[in-house]
């Protein structure tokens, strides 16, 4: 019975693992596509080969004319004098011309005296720059440059070839951008304010005092106070940050409010970084907060009755209870809800995506919120799948890493350590 | 210390479980609340370590009146049935508790801990966890914590339940063992007749939240008040026969067993009756034959139990040295010791 297991698990979660990890080795992007691309001396192109070959950027950025076979059998095709295609082939066959210019100086002095419509005429034909030619096959490309009068050594091609290729290259560019651009220095200490910010002060600690409030009220005042609570859980997310926008928007409830006071109608949570912050974190801190209370409840439900009967005989006050029976007993689920708690934290963005698209400027923007920005939607339109697989793939390790470290700070192996009852 | 309840009473929204009770438990000794379960004896010794409020009555700790204090300041230990150690401290933690939270100097408490736990036999366990720990020793350790703040009063709730047999036998002269070494005032909640008989200096058996009687044990056995009292104790438990009064004797069916009774002097001829007979005093002594085929026959060892079915088909229970000559299905005709029995009238009160 391991098997159907074995592939939900290869299916949904290995998989997508594994595909992030290879996208997070390539260059993939809209301007690359996802399939093969085409060898083509683009303006682009030019620019990367002019640092390590400026010779030879400059030369197939100009037209080159050279006279030819094909360019004869063109200007046959054409039938205006035979005279011209006749003098070229016998006095100028495998000429090169570097530029228009010179090609025309030559054609112009033919015996047979072309127009100059027809030197204009001619000249095309024999035109064979490179630039902005497609070519399906990378020996295309090379047998151009080679008749245009560029030889170029292997390691030239290779070059060449690199600069001037369309489609994706394996790559491990996208962990040097990480690692060196201030940007994702920035974007990951926004992630390490706001997943930690949050956990502590919402997701654990808010929680806690919810559940431990709770416990100590009669059970029906509890069971309003816990379903109060979890509503920002239970309200569809669209909905719910469309109500604190209501409270927040320049024309909302806040903005209103200290209207009446004199202030200046403004977006509260636009208007500054500070803002943006407290409201985000005040957003997600209210719905990470229902998990963490009825974990703890019911963990506080599961410690028996007597032990609180006992500690209050034994003199305990509340503020003892809570802290030598009811925490100590709630290690478990704290390490449960924070380690949870911290991954779901990191992975999801849509309640900011929601509130302020990572706004004022890139105040909020939190890596997943980054990494979506970065492969799936963003402003200039170029989709780097490449980057963003990348940057997601560093989530994942980031993720485990803590994972590992909650483990070791709680003593998981403690916690499941067997008890040695004898007789 | 002594411990008075005056007028206590108890209910849980509209049910009531106990009504005006009085309870005196005199310095230095242990009472026996017994009863069978639903009567009101754990409710009772809850409100007197706090945990319930009472409804209405008063509640004295010695000449305090503690009736409106909470747990914390009424300086009393309990042990719970389920022991309801801390499982996360160790057993020197769960034993400091309640002088941790008073805030005493850890060292203190690290030799109050070794002292009380020298006392109840587990000081070599202190490092250990609950979880550690068989039923014995959690037991005593939940007696150390009890004690160690030198209570003024000890409740235990059931404390031997959770235990098996020969265990029971050796923590019940240990406990008691304790009681008297402290001099501490106890009250013993139990269900089980044996323990309150073997624990305690007092009984009180309570049924419906009412105390029916309150006496040493050997006085309730020998004069339970009533039928509930006198079914209550003894094991193996007395039987009843039920029959009429007439000219001052206890009559069984038409033409049955008679029985002249001093108790029944000035009763009403024909009035229901019962009567209780304790196993011990059916058999060989006593000087009223009665004709009877026994059974059931049981072997305890040292005695021997049987069920004897009278001609009106009511049962009497004898319990004899061993013997091996009745069998089940033999007609036998022993004596019964009519000085001893109880008469009871048909409300279960004792004439």
């Amino acid at each position: 019975m391991i098997a159907p297991a074995a592939i939900m698990i290869f299916l949904f979660f290995l998989m997508p693992v594994v595909l992030t990890a290879i996208f997070a080795m390539t260059n993939m992007s809209t301007a690359t596509g996802i399939s093969g691309g085409a060898w083509q001396v683009t303006q682009g192109a030019i620019n990367r080969l002019k640092a390590d070959m400026p010779d030879l950027a400059g030369g197939i950025a100009e037209p080159r004319f050279v006279i030819d076979e094909e360019g004869l059998a063109a200007l046959e095709a054409l039938k205006i004098k035979a005279g011209f295609s006749i003098e070229l082939r016998t006095s100028h066959m495998g000429e090169v011309f570097p530029s228009r210019r010179e090609a025309e100086r030559m054609i112009k002095a033919l015996k047979d005296r072309p127009s100059t419509r027809e030197v204009k005429q001619i000249s095309d034909l024999f035109n064979r720059s490179v630039l902005n030619t497609r070519f399906e096959n990378r020996d295309g490309l090379m047998a151009s440059l080679n008749k245009l009068g560029f030889t170029l050594t292997p390691a030239e091609q290779e070059t060449v070839a690199a600069a001037t290729y369309t489609g994706w290259v394996w790559t491990t560019e996208n962990f040097k951008i990480i690692g060196n651009s201030p940007d994702m220095a920035q974007i990951f200490l926004n992630t390490a304010f706001y997943v930690s910010v949050t956990l502590l002060l919402f997701n654990v600690s808010y929680a806690l005092f919810l559940a431990i409030t709770t416990h100590y009220m009669p059970a029906s005042t509890a069971s309003i106070f816990r379903a109060i609570w979890l509503l920002p859980r239970i309200t569809p997310v669209v909905i719910y940050v469309l109500m604190w926008k209501w409270l927040t928007w320049d024309s909302g409830f806040i903005s209103m409010f200290m209207g009446q006071f004199g202030y200046p109608v403004k977006n509260y949570l636009l208007d500054s970084a500070y803002n943006a912050w407290f409201f985000v974190i005040l957003i997600n801190g209210f719905i990470g907060a229902s998990m963490g209370m009825l974990v703890f409840s019911s963990a506080i439900k599961a410690i028996p009755q007597t032990q609180f009967h006992a500690s209050e005989v034994d003199g305990a006050s509340r503020w003892q209870q809570v802290r030598h029976v009811i925490l100590p007993q709630l290690r478990w689920p704290i390490l449960f809800v924070t380690c949870y708690q911290t991954l779901s934290l990191l992975a999801s963005f849509n309640e900011i995506l929601l509130s302020t698209r990572g706004g004022p400027g890139r105040a909020t923007e939190v890596w997943s919120l980054a990494a979506y920005h970065t492969a799936l939607n963003n402003y200039t339109g170029n989709l780097e799948y490449g980057l963003g697989a990348a940057m997601a793939l560093v989530l994942v390790v980031v993720g485990i890493v803590l994972s590992l470290i909650y483990l070791r700070i709680f003593r998981y192996d403690t916690l499941i350590s067997k008890p040695l009852i004898e007789d | 210390m002594r411990i008075l309840l005056d007028k206590f009473s108890k209910s849980f929204g509209s049910t009531r479980i106990i009504e005006d009770m009085d309870l005196e438990v005199g310095s230095g000794e242990m009472l026996a609340l017994l009863g069978p379960s639903g009567c009101g004896k754990s409710t009772t010794l809850f409100a007197v370590c706090g945990i319930h409020r009472p409804t209405s009555g008063r509640i004295l700790f010695g000449d305090r009146d503690v009736t409106h204090l909470p747990s914390q300041e009424r300086n009393v230990g309990v042990v719970f049935q389920s022991y309801a150690l801390y499982p996360h401290m160790t057993v020197e933690e769960n034993i400091g508790f309640p002088l941790m939270v008073k805030r005493v100097a850890a060292a203190d408490i690290k030799k109050q801990v070794a002292d009380i736990a020298a006392l109840v036999h587990i000081g070599d366990l202190l490092g250990r966890r609950p979880a550690q720990l068989s039923g014995g020793q959690q037991q005593r350790v939940a007696l150390a914590r009890a004690l160690i703040r030198r209570p003024d009063v000890l409740l235990l709730d059931e404390p031997l339940a959770n235990l098996d047999a020969k265990l029971r036998l050796d923590m019940r002269s240990e406990i008691r063992r304790l009681q008297k070494e402290t001099g501490i005032t106890a009250i013993l909640v139990t269900h089980d007749q044996v323990e309150a008989m073997s624990m305690c200096d007092r009984i009180a058996i309570m049924k419906s939240g009412e105390i029916v009687q309150i006496a040493t044990p050997s006085d309730m056995y020998k004069d339970p008040r009533t039928s509930f009292v006198a079914s209550f104790l003894g094991n193996p438990p007395i039987s009843f026969l039920k029959g009429r009064a007439q000219q001052g004797a206890f009559v069984l069916g038409e033409n049955g067993l008679r029985l002249p009774l001093a108790a029944l002097s000035g009763i009403a001829d024909g009035t229901a009756l019962s009567l209780g007979v304790r196993p011990e005093h059916f058999g060989t002594a006593g000087g009223v034959p009665v004709e009877g085929r026994v059974v059931f026959a049981e072997t305890q060892g040292r005695e021997n139990l049987y069920d004897v079915v009278l001609p009106d088909g009511s049962v009497l229970r004898s319990i004899q040295p061993v013997r091996d000559d009745v069998k089940p299905g033999d007609s036998v005709r022993w004596n019964l010791d009519s000085a001893s029995t109880f008469v009871f009238a048909a409300d279960g009160q004792r004439l």
